[in-house]
């Protein structure tokens, strides 16, 4: 009798869990270069009783189990921005930035010059190249990054194209394994190193939209209210069924 | 549930999204007027179970974990300083920057204020303040009786002067320029205020090392783009009902979980 109240509490903790995901991938609907989650549940199996001089098999009890979450490492829509110092990338990579905790990856391509003249993120972090962090002089002006991230400049009223460095994008043999950080970053595991991204495309003047399909997410929302209510009319049913039989099974009847 | 308090956080940077929209649009036909753009990021995760935990002595690891987050956070409304179109006034004193640098501009309690308005006038001493009077910098003072003012790409003022032929040079604008424009601080009336973040203003002469160069008889437009705000807007107002929808799911479950203990 415990068994399906139990069960359907497996099932109501896995739901209230997908609907904290679902929750914060609407929460960032509008941010930057943000990769949406989703939730994985796994069975969870547990044999119903240990007798084995039972006649036939034992009924296995299966329980839901909230087994990860995953990102969806899907290109979101570029929105054409037209200021020069926000950029897109276009494929399988990341932008490389330097945070106090250490390096850190991100598809967020909004930048901003700090008053040293350094590339840095909304945050302040700086951006990095393969030679460290991208300085822009005082006199430079019209600056352009190619699709490579080659950033050039025109320095003073000079004509000359001067190359102040190029964007590091990288990329993961395993990008699952890349875990979320707040703003709008991803930090890598020790043993997984970046290698430089083959076939992207950086695209200026454009940032990278969230992920986060509104539709997806609203249907999600729904089956997860739906999910959630069948599963406590279960419990509501079993517990109806439980306090019937011990009135019924209870009820002395009248001499 | 952690889902009514993500989503408050996501109503909460939606609102923040309309009141800077709100702001760029109220500002269409400001002169020199710099739209803004509020910028979000992610918040927090909270790591339930941990990416790359062992699951089994034989080394097998967890190739995903668990993540939730916690919501959405604003971290700036950064103002974009791409150049807006010029627009043709019939006013001599009207002057639009095309390019790098801003006006300097002196303000009463003696500190220095910067802007890309140039809608210029005279005061009764005959020099060159804003609208608001204000003294634009270096303090440039035309002779009483001058006529046809005229002022180069290059910033020099020239006037004519009864009983000359030729033109005679009263003063040159100078520009100011940031590393970091973006950091200026607004201080309302088309005004911005140097900040650390700005860095240290550089002065320089227009269409020089860079800077600008001066346009008389034109007035910058404000950089705002209707279609652009509009779009905007629409986003951030069905964002904002999106994230209403996840509360009143949430608050939904609830209701559930009470409606059991009956």
């Amino acid at each position: 009798m415990q068994n399906a109240s139990l069960i359907a509490l497996s099932r109501q903790i896995a739901l209230s869990r997908q609907i904290d995901v679902v929750a914060n991938n609407v929460a960032n609907v509008t941010t930057n270069g943000f990769k949406s989650d989703n939730t994985m549940f796994q069975e969870y199996l547990m044999p119903g009783a240990r007798a084995n001089h039972f006649r036939g098999r034992d009924n296995v009890l299966s329980y839901v189990q909230d087994r990860a979450t995953w990102q969806d490492f899907r290109q979101g829509p570029l929105q054409q921005t037209g200021n020069p110092l926000d950029v897109a990338v276009d494929g399988s990579g990341f932008i490389a930035i330097q945070t106090p905790q250490g390096e850190r990856y991100t598809r967020n391509g909004a930048m901003q010059i700090n008053a040293a003249g350094e590339l840095v993120t909304s945050e302040g972090y700086q951006v990095l190249s393969d030679t460290g962090p991208i300085v822009l002089q005082a006199q430079d002006n019209s600056i352009s990054i190619n699709p490579q991230g080659t950033i050039s400049v025109h320095g003073g009223t000079g004509t000359i194209s001067i190359i102040r460095g190029q964007l590091r994008v990288v990329d993961f043999a395993q990008p699952q394994r890349l875990q979320k950080d707040s703003g709008s970053g991803f930090s890598a595991p020790a043993d997984m190193q970046p290698t430089p991204a083959a076939n992207v495309r950086i695209v200026q003047g454009a940032v990278e939209q969230s992920n986060v399909h509104g539709v997806t997410e609203m249907s999600h929302l729904i089956e997860v209210n739906r999910n959630y209510t069948l599963i406590a009319n279960i419990i509501q049913n079993a517990s109806d069924l439980r306090k019937s039989a011990i009135q019924q099974l209870a009820d002395v009847p009248a001499a | 549930m952690l889902a009514l308090y993500t989503a408050a956080t996501g109503m909460a940077a939606q609102e923040l999204a309309v009141q800077v929209i709100s702001n760029n649009i109220a500002n269409m036909s400001t002169t020199g007027y710099k739209r803004q753009r509020a910028e979000f990021q992610d918040l927090l995760y909270e790591h339930r179970t941990q990416i790359g935990t062992q699951t089994s002595n034989q080394g097998n690891i967890l190739p995903v974990g668990v993540e939730l987050g916690s919501g959405v956070k604003t971290v700036g409304t950064p103002r974009l300083m791409t150049q807006g179109s010029l627009a043709q006034t019939t006013n001599s004193l009207d002057v639009a920057i095309q390019g790098i640098g801003f006006f300097k501009i002196l303000l009463p309690d003696g500190t220095f204020a910067y802007t890309r308005d140039g809608s210029f006038n005279l005061d009764s001493q005959g020099r060159i303040v804003t609208a608001a009077g204000n003294v634009v910098q270096p303090g440039i003072t035309l002779p009483a009786n001058a006529s046809s003012i005229t002022i180069n790409q290059q910033g020099q003022i020239s006037v004519t002067v009864p009983g000359s032929t030729t033109p005679t040079l009263v003063g040159t604008f100078t520009l100011t320029r940031f590393l970091n424009e973006a950091g200026l601080q607004a201080i309302g009336s088309n005004l911005l205020v140097e900040t650390p973040a700005a860095g240290p203003p550089q002065d320089g002469q227009p269409n020089l090392d860079g800077y600008g160069s001066l346009l008389q008889g034109n007035l910058e437009q404000a950089n705002v783009d209707a279609v652009t705000e509009i779009t905007n807007l629409i986003t951030a107002q069905r964002a904002y009902e999106m994230n209403s929808k996840v509360i009143t799911a949430t608050d939904q479950m609830l209701q559930t979980n009470v409606n059991l203990s009956h």
